[in-house]
């Protein structure tokens, strides 16, 4: 289909905004977590492994804190059982830090936007 | 951390944040991880939960070796009319 | 000898008048298969640096193409032998085909919003000696209250946004980081009869929330949309 002239098209897309600093300071954040090459091979299966197997176990770990902050809230915890649940739990977010780390995996990497099912929970 | 981005993202000054900055933000956030894709991973999602991953290498090396089959047959029917261009299969 | 590709196109009537320069400046070449053509050019090497000659190429290759006709964009970094390609576009020519005739007319817009977030107090892990369980658990019911309300006005954010857009908006894609300032970015696939249009509604948008950062790029080759594979989000998808 070709352009009608009422509808020329900018030679180049056009990047507006009033806040140009902030948005650079936000979009940065993208490039931590680049790889320098793209390339395809065996090894990005592998790594989509450790993104799988990390995602799912940090799902749960989420789950497993708003049930552990919902039993605390209903009353139903003695102070010695909420002291060993939340050490448990910290353990068990520094654990995961660490595992993310080793593979070089961001959050955003695990994208955890639960969205539907975030209000379910 | 040493982001290997950096060779490329021009060693501006914070201070100093240009709209050209901006530009090659926004425009690898438009080119990366988006479009078509022929070999690499295929992501399934539930509720935006990146689930699986296939790597499409597989699928990809299978169709070929289906092509390389029939080619070979017909080569084998009509010796000396092969094309030799495009049948290299690398790695 | 491998190829980098670049996108996939209705056959173009009349070829550009000098020929496009590609990544590594091999020249681009088209190459015919069935109704198709694909945009490629010659690559030395096996795989591709993310570097911004190499992205502003690709996007430049692919962009030169939309004044005549709407491109499916390939993703960057996409390298194959010509026996690959061929292949692929064997095999998945009907549902290019349908793509491709879907996006005809159509070009891609992206909005990204910051919004003023209150300081997120996340729990810190790093002194756990000095933390006790309980404080860890007090901690986190405050960050899951505040998460459930912070993903609430992020979603009531998006709505408000597609209202004011309405049907001027043929497909979307929207991103929604609650936590973060950069909320919602969303990538939006508006005919180009449309645009002016368009951008009178996120103007009038804008107008209505000054203490919202807009960010509006455009207009883009479809790189959001154009993706043929397996999407099972709708199949599988909880509500």
């Amino acid at each position: 289909m070709v352009q009608s002239p009422e509808n020329p098209l900018s030679a180049e897309p056009e990047i507006e905004t009033s806040h140009t600093e902030e948005f650079v300071e936000e979009l940065r954040h993208v490039t931590d977590t680049l790889p320098s090459r793209i390339n395809v091979d065996p090894q990005s299966v592998e790594q989509g492994l450790a993104k799988l197997v990390l995602t799912l176990i940090e799902f749960i770990r989420r789950l497993l804190e708003k049930q552990a902050v919902r039993r605390m809230e209903g009353g139903d915890l003695s102070p010695e059982q909420i002291e060993e649940l939340g050490l448990a739990l910290m353990r068990l977010e520094a654990k995961l830090q660490d595992l993310k780390t080793q593979f070089g995996l961001a959050d955003e990497d695990l994208n955890l936007d639960l969205g539907p099912i975030g209000r379910l929970i | 951390m040493n982001s290997p981005f950096e060779q490329v993202v021009l060693q501006s000054d914070i201070d100093e944040l240009e709209t050209s900055d901006l530009s090659l933000l926004e425009t690898l956030d438009h080119v990366l991880n988006r479009g078509l894709v022929i070999a690499g991973e295929i992501t399934i999602s539930v509720a935006d939960i990146d689930l699986i991953f296939l790597g499409l290498n597989v699928l990809v090396s299978s169709v070929e070796k289906a092509h390389e089959v029939l080619r070979e047959r017909e080569q084998g029917k009509n010796p000396g009319t092969s094309e030799t261009e495009g049948l290299q299969t690398e790695r | 000898m491998r190829l980098y590709v670049y996108c996939v196109v209705n056959p173009i009537a009349s070829p550009p008048d000098k020929p496009l320069r590609g990544l590594g400046d091999k020249e681009v070449r088209s190459i015919r298969s069935g109704k198709l053509e694909v945009l490629v050019s010659a690559f030395v090497g096996d795989n591709v640096a993310i570097t911004e000659e190499n992205v502003v190429t690709h996007q430049r290759v692919i962009r030169s193409v939309l004044e005549f006709t709407t491109p499916l964009p390939f993703r960057f970094g996409t390298l194959v032998t010509e026996s690959q390609l061929s292949s692929y576009l064997e095999s998945r020519q009907v549902a290019l085909l349908e793509k491709l005739d879907a996006l005809q007319g159509c070009v891609e817009m992206s909005v990204k919003v910051i919004w003023p977030t209150p300081e997120i107090t996340a729990v810190n892990s790093d002194d756990q000696s000095q933390r006790s369980g309980t404080a860890f658990l007090a901690a986190k019911k405050e960050e899951i209250l505040g998460d459930a309300t912070l993903s609430q006005r992020a979603g009531d954010l998006s709505l408000w946004l597609s209202g004011h857009l309405g049907g001027l908006v043929r497909e979307e894609q929207v991103n929604l980081r609650p936590r973060d300032r950069l909320v919602l970015a969303a990538s939006h696939l508006v005919e180009r009869e449309q645009l002016s249009a368009y951008k009178l509604g996120l103007g009038a948008a804008r107008a209505e929330r000054p203490e919202l950062h807009f960010l509006v790029s455009g207009p883009w080759p479809p790189y959001s949309f154009a993706n043929i594979d397996l999407e099972f989000k709708s199949q599988f998808g909880v509500s």
